[in-house]
């Protein structure tokens, strides 16, 4: 049986609109796994990794779904309309709508800003999270965010071509992503503190930079989640930034990886069932 | 950190953000903003994060110009002058 006989492409009623989500199901499902994609650029950065760590799961036995995000991809609405509640509340959806059918674990995967999706209410909904290079700092996040609009300027007047400016201070217009300045404020707010302490199982795939080191804002949001989620791993990971480069790449050590935690997640899960 | 060391390491960074060049193309006299097709905005914004992360440091908004960002060796300039 290939890896894509049993793909299924399909639009589900989210909190707003239809959604677009992709669901690669086993003939013998031992887990689910929902991809949860990260935002604005950052979505197409990564979803070819996306879409290989789908693969591997598939073949690992467990069911993955990968889907876009209200007012983003092939989903339905406009980014200008969406909210971060709104976002949360479609993951909810999706989360109960499987647990409501399935009594196999459920477990997220995680990758950069898609952290700042994360709240208690997901999280308790779920047996387990893949997390791969999270980046919880909402502040952080939205200053590269604007970055990118001043970069963007830079280019623009570089090679003359003209700026459109937005005149409502409702709305931001960055990199060509238009959304409200409700959202951006929404997402700045995020930050690891907001979580509650939790007995989920992590996993925390930290990528090294080119010094084999951490550096300090990493450290200090793993320590800020290690205080809430006692069960977390960190998996160092020596590859490639997949989603920093011009031209797409695979970070194989990471699938493998990936592919060791989610074992360890359903051993995880047997054990406490047999408890 | 001196200037040599700063450069050696800035010069991992844009490797692995522009994997397209081989390693000897990267010097400090290499041109980046405007010389380079792939040092687009995106580019220009994913170093600077990796900039802060691996340095230490924090770049203000002001930091962001083409005189800055202009080669390998004004950009170094810039990280010892932020360090």
């Amino acid at each position: 049986m290939s890896a894509m006989s049993n793909c299924h492409a399909e639009f589900y009623q989210g909190t707003e609109g239809q959604l677009f989500r992709l669901t690669r199901t086993p003939s013998t499902i031992n887990a689910h796994v929902i991809y949860i994609a990260p935002l604005f650029e950052q979505a197409n950065q990564t979803r070819h990794m996306s879409t290989r760590s789908a693969i591997n799961s598939y073949k690992q036995g467990v069911q993955s779904i990968v889907f876009d995000h209200f007012g983003t991809g092939d989903s339905a609405g406009e980014l200008i309309d969406t909210t971060l509640m709104l976002w949360q509340q479609d993951i909810v959806v999706q989360i109960k709508a499987i647990k409501a059918s399935s009594s196999k674990p459920l477990f997220l995967s995680v990758v950069l800003s898609a952290a700042l999706l994360l709240n208690n209410e997901i999280l308790s909904l779920v047996d387990g999270v893949l997390l791969a290079q999270p980046e919880f700092n909402g502040k952080s996040f939205t200053r590269q965010l604007k970055r990118m609009d001043i970069a963007g300027s830079l280019v623009k007047t570089h090679t003359s071509q003209n700026s459109e400016e937005s005149f409502d201070s409702n709305y931001v217009d960055i990199a060509g992503y238009q959304f409200t300045q409700q959202l951006l404020d929404e997402l700045t707010k995020q930050n690891i503190n907001k979580l509650s302490e939790s007995s989920i199982a992590c996993s925390w795939f930290e990528w090294l930079n080119a010094s084999n080191e951490l550096a300090p804002s990493r450290i200090k949001q793993q320590q800020a989640l290690q205080l809430i989620y006692r069960q977390t791993e960190f998996v160092m990971v020596e590859d490639v930034k997949y989603w920093q480069a011009t031209e797409f790449q695979l970070a194989q050590q990471f699938l493998q990886k990936e592919q060791q935690a989610i074992s360890k997640l359903l051993e995880r899960h047997k054990a406490q069932g047999q408890e | 950190m001196n200037t040599a060391q700063t450069t050696s390491q800035l010069i991992r960074i844009l490797v692995a953000i522009i994997p397209g060049y081989d390693d000897d193309f990267w010097t400090a006299d290499t041109e980046l903003f405007g010389a380079i097709a792939e040092f687009d905005s995106m580019a220009i914004v994913t170093l600077i994060g990796e900039i802060e992360d691996q340095f230490d440091i924090e770049l203000d908004d002001d930091d962001i110009s083409a005189e800055n960002f202009a080669t390998l060796s004004s950009l170094t300039e810039l990280i010892n002058e932020r360090a």
